[in-house]
């Protein structure tokens, strides 16, 4: 197929949005405060596990400005439960909005207070008071396993709620016959997205109109509208939701949570305006968390380093009230990522624990998998006495062999990793780094280098769940102005300008003329979440299509008026002209006013107006397995090459990054700033899970770590100078060449800087198999090596 | 307890009463609804909150609204003059440095207060004025890049 791409796409256009950013005219939820609002405030559970005995919220009811408290007894009788959502594989929980007669996580919702304003409505949740049975909680998800373990949902009665087994024919014959194989458990740490703007829901229900409006700070507006009307039973179409600007998402925001779902049924009870903006501490406790897999990895190879086989099983912690099991497919599917891998077997297990809900987060499963697999391939080479670089050489996908089906059934679109990788190198100065290395060792700084290539799977879509397309309405208004409305939110991707040059691209409507609606389902067409960096692998290519069908519309007319084929036409300012002779022209404007107003004029079976939808379908996606149970479920694989060079401080356990070098494939960009802006951001977030942040959980199942002091987010302060190149493979299954561009920065740091710090104590024969590397960690892997180097060696 | 304050917000006098318990932050955001001022913590750990008390960059949810009065405050909305941007927001736009624009306000009020009182600031200085602000898409490097460029335009 030929896919041309016209100016701007493709340039470094300034921002539309960032300018009601700069001026604090951007409108959040928070901002909005229609009259009579009344604010809500949550009684949660202070234990992990409990039978609930009863909650006694008279006192409440009678403080100063308080107007209503529910129970979640009260609420369950009038709502439906909530649908859950995931894969077959994942066995149903009964959920309502607030707990009904069970605690199963710490900080769960028990009850709400709905108060003139906020102050007051929490000054009522101090003196609710909830009486409870304590259950023994269960938070290890390795102890959650065993059959003895305290069970968390006896309608599922027992805490492994999700099986995934896949295994190639004869993998047991290859490790019989394996030269090595190397093994090891590998934890992937509990961390959140902690987007700045925490959640944040306002539902208007009115009765005068009987329809009902949510705006949430959302990442999947139509779905939510979807969501509400199920389970109030109220006709879709009266459902209004809206996602103004919102301040990030990172994937936490793209599932529907149990008080985004309360709020519109209190809204409907009481007719009044109800709102509800979480506190930190609440997001830390109930906002989704991600990764938290265990791995017990081995993969075979023969004495070269040639890689023949992987078996994995992965233990993945769901926490409590799961909905989703993606994370763990994600992860399943992914684990032979960037190598000649065919021989693979995995052993997937969901395990139900007393934790906050697992959810998604920036490269959910994936950065699981990825992580994984470098940290084993490192530990690979250091076993078979080989270069990191040289052992990733030697087993790479070659560029010739796209589109690659991995062992799994995934198919990748394309990929250049022995390029990524050699300019990485270079532009590192790999064998001058390794010199140095050597050098500085003996003056007792502790230097290390990390390599690391990661994979991103992006775009993904499953059956009955997110994504198999994306869409774009466009319209030439009279007044020569443009509008899209895009089936998708955003939530700092930068849509309304990338989606305007596309248009631009197409239809030749001045970018400044061009706005973008997206967020608000009234006007929009149905769509599902930003997730799976999903907006350029598909959304763009559906404004894309829009333009076209607009280009071919408006040459259309212009041929009838001017009496020359489309083919021989162009556009260009603020005209349409013949190729041949520029002369023979007619102004856009003309053709707008025609559409509109002199549809007699028009070519015959033509509709009138200026209005066209474009569809885009993700492509390449399997939507059920094959006899042999290989599927893709992504659609584009963008991926970067690191290498990263740390000095690690003995005395402190401090990582000091020296240089991060990297250089990213995500195919065309459409704007190459926005790109390399969220891949800086990307990265410096990956560099916050490897080394600073954490979710801590006592035995209880109490977090430890709710508020910014003690989950430690990289301030500017620990950011270090990026070395950042892309190299350009266009995806062959998108009009614009395009694969998804947000995610992969993250997914470096957490191999690359282990690999590195492990590099680093080569000569205290440390081994990483815990994150984040805060200093303490360090230390004592140090102080352990030490003794274990004097008792054996 | 209600008290009765005068303070001026963005050089416009406010005089009225106000709960002794508010916060400065919802002072400004819920009775004089500028809210360009945005809340990420309420602890005083993010910084989008961040707003100029009598010249110096302060977290608005550390400070009650009835220790400011008598005060001069300065909120984003106070950055622009006479339409047109101030520096700091025109080098924040040309450098990329604002993804979902929440951390925005509080990074640009950090960097005013820096600028106010640092005519030529170096990197250690930028990095140090904004080490409270937490911003979880950029990453920082466009927002030090602005800040350095705005720097070298800004006339006070």
């Amino acid at each position: 197929m030929d896919f041309p791409i016209n100016p701007p796409i493709g340039d470094r256009v300034r921002r539309k949005e960032t300018l009601r950013f700069v001026t604090g005219t951007g409108r959040y939820v928070d901002d909005l405060l229609p009259p009579g609002t009344l604010h809500a405030a949550f009684v949660r559970s202070s234990c992990a596990h409990a039978r609930i005995n009863g909650i006694d919220v008279e006192a409440a009811r009678a403080m100063p400005g308080v107007r209503a408290v529910f129970t979640g007894q009260e609420v369950a009788q009038k709502l439906k439960p909530l649908r859950v959502g995931g894969s077959p594989l994942l066995r149903q929980i009964k959920l309502y909005p607030l707990a009904v007669d069970k605690i199963r996580y710490f900080g769960e919702p028990l009850a709400v207070v709905l108060a003139d304003n906020r102050y007051l409505a929490e000054d009522a949740v101090e003196v609710v008071s909830v009486e409870f049975e304590r259950l023994p909680a269960v938070v290890d998800p390795e102890a959650a396993m065993e059959s003895n373990a305290p069970c968390i949902h006896e309608e599922v009665g027992s805490n492994i709620v999700y099986k995934y087994h896949f295994a190639t024919d004869g993998i047991e014959k290859v490790f019989q016959d394996a030269d090595v194989i190397v093994k090891e458990r590998i934890r992937s740490h509990r961390i959140t997205a902690c987007p700045i703007e925490p959640r944040a829901y306002l539902a208007h229900y009115n009765r005068d109109e009987d329809s009902l409006t949510m705006w949430s700070a959302t990442a999947n507006p139509h779905s939510l509208r979807t969501r509400i009307a199920e389970m109030l039973s109220f006709p879709e179409g009266k459902v209004r939701v809206i996602a103004p600007d919102v301040g990030g998402s990172f994937g936490v925001k793209i599932q529907t949570y149990q008080e985004e779902l309360l709020l519109p049924f209190l809204s409907r009870e009481l007719g009044r305006p109800i709102k509800w903006c979480e506190t930190r501490v609440e997001h830390m406790r109930n906002g989704r968390h991600g990764r938290d897999q265990i791995h017990y990895i081995e993969m075979a190879l023969k004495k070269d380093g040639t890689m023949l086989a992987i078996r994995d099983k992965i233990i993945a912690d769901m926490g409590s009230t799961y909905t989703v099991d993606h994370s763990i497919m994600a992860s399943a599917l992914y684990i032979p990522g960037v190598y000649q891998i065919q021989n693979y077997a995995v052993d997937a297990f969901g395990v139900a624990t007393n934790k906050t809900t697992h959810g998604s987060l920036r490269g959910i499963g994936k950065a699981d998998a990825s992580y994984i697999l470098e940290r084993l391939v490192d530990i690979a080479a250091r076993e078979l006495k080989l270069d990191p670089i040289d052992i990733r050489m030697k087993n790479f996908i070659p560029a010739d062999a796209f589109p690659y089906r991995n062992a799994t059934g995934a198919l990748y679109d394309s990929g250049r990793y022995h390029l990524a990788l050699t300019r990485t190198a270079e532009m590192a100065g790999y064998e001058q780094l390794r010199k140095e290395q050597a050098e500085l060792r003996k003056k007792g700084i502790y230097r290390g280098i990390g390599v690391a290539l990661v994979m991103e799977p992006t775009s993904s879509s499953r059956i009955h769940a997110t994504g198999g397309y994306a869409s774009c309405r466009l319209r030439i208004e009279p007044s020569g102005a443009a509008t899209v409305f895009s089936s998708m939110g955003e939530q700092g991707q930068g849509h309304e300008t990338t989606i305007a040059q596309i248009v631009a691209s197409q239809t030749g409507i001045p970018f400044d003329k061009i706005t973008v609606i997206h967020g608000d389902t009234l006007p929009t067409p149905y769509g599902f979440g930003t997730g799976s960096s999903r907006s350029s692998v598909v959304l763009m290519p559906s404004a894309w299509v829009a333009g076209k069908l607009m280009r071919d519309k408006i040459l259309g007319i212009a041929a009838r008026q001017l009496g020359v084929v489309p083919e021989k036409l162009e556009i260009g300012d603020g005209k349409v002209f013949a190729k041949e002779n520029r002369e023979q022209s007619i102004a856009v404007m003309e053709i707008v006013r025609t559409a509109y107003g002199a549809i007699h004029l028009l070519p015959e079976n033509m509709e009138p107006g200026l209005e066209t939808t474009g569809y885009f379908v993700n492509p390449n996606i399997d939507y059920e397995p094959d006899e042999k149970g290989r599927m893709n479920t992504f659609s584009s694989y963008p991926y970067a090459a690191i290498v990263a060079v740390v000095d690690v401080d003995i005395e402190t356990g401090f990582i000091k990054i020296v240089r991060y070098c990297t250089v990213h494939d995500c195919g065309n960009m459409i704007n190459p700033q926005i790109v390399d802006t969220q891949q800086q951001g990307s990265i410096v977030q990956g560099i916050g899970a490897a080394l600073y942040e954490e979710l801590l959980y006592d035995e209880d199942g109490q977090l430890l770590t709710s508020t910014f002091m003690d989950y430690r987010l990289p301030s500017v302060e620990e950011v270090p100078a990026l070395e950042l190149e892309h190299i350009i493979t266009p995806n062959p299954f998108t009009p614009l060449g395009a694969k998804g561009a947000g995610e992969t920065g993250m997914l470096g740091p957490p191999p690359a800087l282990c690999n590195a710090v492990e590099d680093a104590l080569t000569p205290f024969g440390v081994k990483i198999r815990q994150t984040p590397l805060t200093p303490e960690r360090i230390l004592d892997l140090i102080e352990k090596a030490k003794v274990s180097k004097s008792t054996h060696g | 307890m209600v008290k009765t304050i005068t303070l001026t917000v963005n050089g416009k006098p406010f005089s009225g009463e106000v709960e002794s318990r508010t916060l400065l932050a919802h002072f400004l955001r819920d009775t004089l609804r500028l809210t360009g001022t945005h809340l990420g913590c309420v602890v005083g750990r993010c910084g989008a909150c961040t707003v100029l008390w009598n010249g110096t960059a302060v977290k608005s949810c550390m400070v009650f609204a009835v220790q400011a009065a008598g005060d001069e405050i300065v909120t984003v909305e106070g950055l622009a003059q006479d339409q047109r941007l101030h520096p700091l927001q025109e080098a924040f736009w040309q450098n990329d440095a604002v993804e979902c624009g929440y951390c925005t306000p509080g990074m640009l009020m950090s960097a005013y207060g820096l600028l106010k009182k640092v005519k030529e600031p170096t990197e250690e200085q930028i990095k140090k004025a904004i080490s409270g602000n937490l911003c979880r898409c950029t990453g920082y490097l466009n927002i030090v890049a602005a800040i350095k460029e705005a720097a070298a335009n800004f006339a006070g």
